[in-house]
């Protein structure tokens, strides 16, 4: 496992679960998972070992909670729901990502003058 | 901050770990449920559904052991996990634990016992606030004593004026024994008497009523008010709160209480504890007291000084400096000579000149001490380095399961740090133990040594310090064995190590050489300081120290008047004398190497001096006629002193030889004529007598006189009663004289001389370095031995088979016999040699050091030597028996 890579995965990947929970409200791991590779057109897979670590990590950082339900067909599942801290970062890393975003267009897109 | 959460929530996640582990792997599961329904509702097979199922969510079990690792803190965890499973190793040997434990604690111990003692001189810092600023001015006037380093009250209060830009303020202090009578009873106290500012330029701030404002105390009458100290307060006033305005007597005169010091200031002569403080111009009494204050011959206050702040020791040097020489050219009949140095507090405990010795004595000790250590832990090195070779296997089976080096390495450290930490805490107690026996050893002295020896933050951070060293030390060389493992090797050999061990052994032999050389080279410097201290025990004094008895008392303090002071002494040797077991009887200012050392400058009658040079200073005493049949000191020419020199007769004198070859070399001394400088008058020298030792144990020979106590007085006496009876057993009843004639009267000091050669200025010095040195070489010795013995047996073990085949194939007992010797004695050989050149090196620096005894001689190196190689084959000895009882059949089937 090379921490980098994670490191850089789980940044986007957080900011995803972040929305992702924004949007649909409380939900387990599996409906997260299935989420964003519904949302990404399938292009990303999700599995156990990069979301859960993921989880993990948000919810001990406080931008996440957890609690035990029950899912759609009588399952026992993990619930995963936004805290207060945790809107408050989707805020930030929204603009930051937007701000990011529209630099590299900069970047990318032939500037005119040159 | 979400950082830092994160922190505390993975610490928690080290607890609770199954409970985790559970609902992980339910949430997984239920995970892996759900995708795999989806995947039936998509079509597939349920076979299939799984199949897939797991394919795209990846490896459970690695999920999990990523999920771990954020989860907790895993480097902690690991930390955990080679604790647990070091006290485990431990627990599981407990003999090999203790020994090591044991070894450690005695080096480690004996360091922290030593450093307290340091800490306590050198490094504990006055309980005042900035106490790096105080520096401690220290005089010196060419050719006087050792120990003269003290300053007019003129001198200071020029001092104080001129040197301003260096100094916030410049105190004084000197010490004094004095009466306090409170109610009728009269108690003998020990105090310092001191300058106005001494407490507000220290920044010292009273427990209870005030203390000495600046400016009182320094003209004569002024300010008679006593400062208590607070032990002084506890013990002598039962912490009364009311102490404060109670009226009492100070030496006979009418003064007032008027506060108590904070409990943690004892004065600032740190040996003493200060019962209580006076105004300076309580220190001198009639025309001494005007004396104090006009006259700059008498030098009798310590200085001390606060450093402005910003200003440093080279600044406040250079400033004085000039001062001192304005000052000699100024007043050169009184200051012709001195120059002044400025000293740290610290450096100048407990006095200037024995200060600056210090770190060098300290310096010694805890070489030695480091010595003692460093042998500790080649011993447990050497233990360790055996016990690696045992758990070889371990290591390799460990390393077989995917155990890294650094891994590897980390669990060995671990190990051995925690031996180390274990040894450590070991050895605070047994360090906080010694220095308390340190304490014990101390004599009975008045007044009472005041010395902490207590453990402070400095001691504990050199023990954890000692511990640390000790165990990278000791862990080092197994560490790396650990790293190294061969694993096809050891896992291939099936547990026979015959050919594996030989490099080790080496390094094992080695390391016992060291400690041979090291336990030797401890032993050398013992034996020097016991030698110094049955020298100093048998030299010759001068006097017969046997059946003698001193008692020292001092009218004075309550208010005895002169005329009523000669005729209390007149009835009390007259009393003495008359009772049983007395032999004779006399009475003088001091006795020999007692606390009232003093000299005076002389003049020889014939022999100005020079311009500018300043008088000699000569040690003398006043004594009464029947002093030197009492003492037994030889009157070697002329006469002793009569009853008929008394006031009205001409001023004589008496002069021990060294005086007589310094001053009149060749001539006939006895009608020559000398005077205290000051005196009206010449003195006639009536007799030699023979030299002796005055002050301290150990001094050179010193020129020194006597005057008759009838044509000088001093109301401070001691009387010395020769016996016939055990001396000590006449105390009681000279006691009961003393009471019948002043029963108010305190008694200052009572003991034998033998008691009072025991003390400070006899042998005590030399006893203590005598018992700190041999304590360490007999620790010493015991690691030698011990590691000697270990690495013996421990290759006798593994050469069992190898002694089995060389019987099996004829060898006799004598051959093995001689074997298991020459092993022995190579290692012991190249230690003794090694030792005696380190023994050589070391005594010969401490020679040059001048802060111990030097040159062994031939006598003492042989004989360590030759000692501690018979004491070190004898630990061969007992292996070599196991090795030549072998029997072939048994080596051979054994494994």
């Amino acid at each position: 496992m090379a921490p980098d890579k994670a490191d850089v995965w789980q940044g986007t990947l957080a900011l995803m679960v972040l929305k992702t929970l924004e949007s649909l409200g409380p939900l387990h791991g599996y409906g997260i998972a299935r989420r964003i590779e519904q949302t990404s057109g399938d292009l990303l897979s999700v599995n156990y070992g990069t979301l859960y670590p993921a989880l993990l990590k948000l919810e001990q950082e406080g931008h996440i909670a957890s609690e035990w339900g029950t899912s759609d067909n009588n399952r026992k599942a993990k619930y995963y729901k936004l805290t207060r801290a945790g809107r408050k970062r989707i805020e930030k890393e929204e603009r930051e990502w937007e701000q990011t975003t529209a630099i590299l267009a900069r970047f990318l897109t032939p500037s005119e003058e040159s | 901050m979400r950082a830092l959460r994160a922190w505390f929530v993975r610490f928690g996640g080290l607890f609770g770990k199954r409970r985790r582990d559970r609902e992980l792997a339910a949430e997984l599961e239920s995970h892996l449920q759900m995708q795999i329904e989806d995947n039936v509702r998509a079509g597939m097979t349920p076979e299939e559904a799984r199949r897939q199922a797991l394919i795209s969510l990846g490896g459970v079990e690695q999920a999990k052991e990523i999920y771990r690792d954020r989860r907790g803190l895993p480097w902690l965890e690991t930390l955990l996990q080679d604790l647990r499973f070091g006290l485990r190793m431990l627990a599981k040997s407990p003999s090999l634990t203790s020994i090591v434990v044991i070894t450690l604690a005695l080096g480690i111990g004996v360091n922290a016992a030593i450093f307290s003692v340091v800490d306590s001189f050198l490094l504990r810092p006055l309980p005042v606030p900035r106490p790096e600023q105080i520096v401690v001015l220290a005089s010196h006037q060419q050719g006087a004593p050792m120990g003269a380093s003290h300053f007019s009250y003129a001198d200071l209060t020029d001092f104080r004026k001129q040197a301003s830009g260096a100094f916030s303020d410049l105190f004084a202090y000197a010490p004094a024994p004095v009466g306090l009578s409170v109610e009728g009873r009269a108690d003998q106290m020990t105090v310092s008497c001191v300058t106005g500012n001494y407490f507000s330029g220290l920044g010292v701030k009273p427990a209870l009523g005030r203390l000495f404002l600046p400016g009182e105390g320094e003209r004569l009458g002024d300010s008679p008010y006593v400062i208590l100290a607070y032990s002084y307060w506890q013990t002598r006033f039962g912490a009364d709160r009311d102490v404060i305005g109670k009226q009492v007597r100070v030496n006979g005169s009418p003064a007032t209480i008027i506060g108590v010091t904070p409990k943690d200031f004892h004065g600032t002569y740190s040996i003493l504890d200060m019962d209580g403080y006076l105004p300076l111009n309580m220190f001198a009494q009639g025309p001494q007291a005007e004396a104090l204050f006009t006259d700059r011959k008498m030098r009798a206050l310590r200085v001390l000084g606060r450093l402005k702040t910003g200003v440093g020791a080279a600044q406040a040097r250079s400033a004085v400096s000039v001062i001192a020489e304005r000052l000699a050219v100024q007043y050169a009949d009184a200051d012709k000579g001195v120059s002044v140095r400025v000293i740290p507090e610290t450096l100048a405990r407990p006095d200037p000149d024995i200060g600056t010795m210090i770190p060098v004595v300290a310096g010694l000790f805890l070489l030695l001490a480091g010595l003692v250590l460093l042998l500790a832990c080649l011993n447990v090195a050497n233990i360790l380095i055996a016990r690696a070779t045992v758990r070889q296997r371990e290591m390799a089976i460990r390393s077989a399961l995917g155990a890294g080096r650094a891994r590897l390495m980390r669990q060995v450290f671990t190990e051995a740090i925690l031996l180390a930490g274990l040894g450590g805490a070991a050895g605070v107690i047994l360090g906080a133990w010694a220095s308390g026996s340190v304490l014990a050893m101390l004599p009975k002295s008045n007044p009472p040594f005041h010395l902490d020896f207590s453990f402070d933050w400095r001691v504990f951070t050199y023990a954890l310090g000692a511990a640390l060293f000790t165990g990278l030390i000791v862990g080092l060389w197994p560490a790396w064995r650990a790293a190294r493992t061969n694993l096809n090797a050891v896992l291939h050999e099936g547990g026979r190590s015959d050919s594996a061990g030989a490099s080790r052994h080496q390094v094992r032999s080695t390391l016992v050489m060291i400690q041979v050389a090291g336990s030797l080279a401890l032993l050398i410097v013992a034996a020097l300081f016991v030698r110094s201290l049955h020298r100093a025990q048998e030299s010759y004094l001068g006097f017969d120290p046997h059946h003698l008895l001193n008692v020292v008392v001092d009218p004075h303090e309550i208010g005895y008047g002169e005329a009523r002071t000669k005729d209390f002494y007149r009835r009390l040797e007259d009393g003495v004398r008359a009772l049983p077991g007395v032999q004779s009887a006399s009475l003088a200012y001091n006795f020999p190497m007692g606390a009232f050392s003093d000299g005076r400058p002389i003049e020889i009658e014939g022999h100005p001096l020079p311009v500018g040079q300043p008088p000699p200073i000569v040690l003398f005493n006043e004594v009464d006629p029947a002093y030197f049949a009492t003492m037994r000191v030889p009157v070697l020419q002329g006469r002793a002193f009569t009853d008929s020199d008394n006031e009205t007769a001409p001023p004589v004198a008496i002069v021990n030889q060294t005086m007589v070859e310094k001053y009149w070399p060749g001539a006939d001394p006895i009608g020559k004529r000398f005077r205290v400088v000051g005196s009206p008058g010449f003195t006639e020298i009536v007799g030699i007598a023979g030299n002796g030792t005055y002050m301290i144990l150990g001094e050179p020979p010193q020129p020194f006189f006597y005057l008759p106590l009838a044509q000088s007085y001093t109301s401070l006496r001691t009387i010395q009663i020769r016996s016939s009876v055990a001396p000590e057993s006449l105390l009681l009843e000279v006691q009961r004289e003393i009471r019948n004639l002043a029963p108010d009267l305190p008694i200052f000091d009572a003991e034998t001389m033998e008691q009072a050669l025991a003390g400070a200025n006899g042998y005590f010095v030399y006893r203590f370095g005598a018992t700190m040195a041999g304590v360490m070489g007999l620790i010493g010795l015991i690691l030698a031995v011990v590691g000697v013995y270990g690495v013996m047996s421990f290759s006798m073990a593994q050469r069992t088979r190898e002694i089995g085949i060389r019987m099996a194939l004829g060898a006799n007992r004598r051959d093995v016999l001689r074997l298991v010797l020459r092993q022995g004695l190579t290692i012991v050989i190249a230690g003794v040699v090694a030792g005696l050149a380190c023994g050589w090196a070391l005594t010969h620096a401490m020679g040059r050091l001048a802060a111990g005894p030097s040159n062994p001689g031939p006598f003492i190196l042989g004989g360590a030597a030759l000692f501690l190689a018979c004491v070190a084959l004898l630990a061969c000895w007992i292996p070599a028996r196991r090795a030549m009882r072998v029997d072939p059949m048994v080596a051979l089937r054994h494994e």
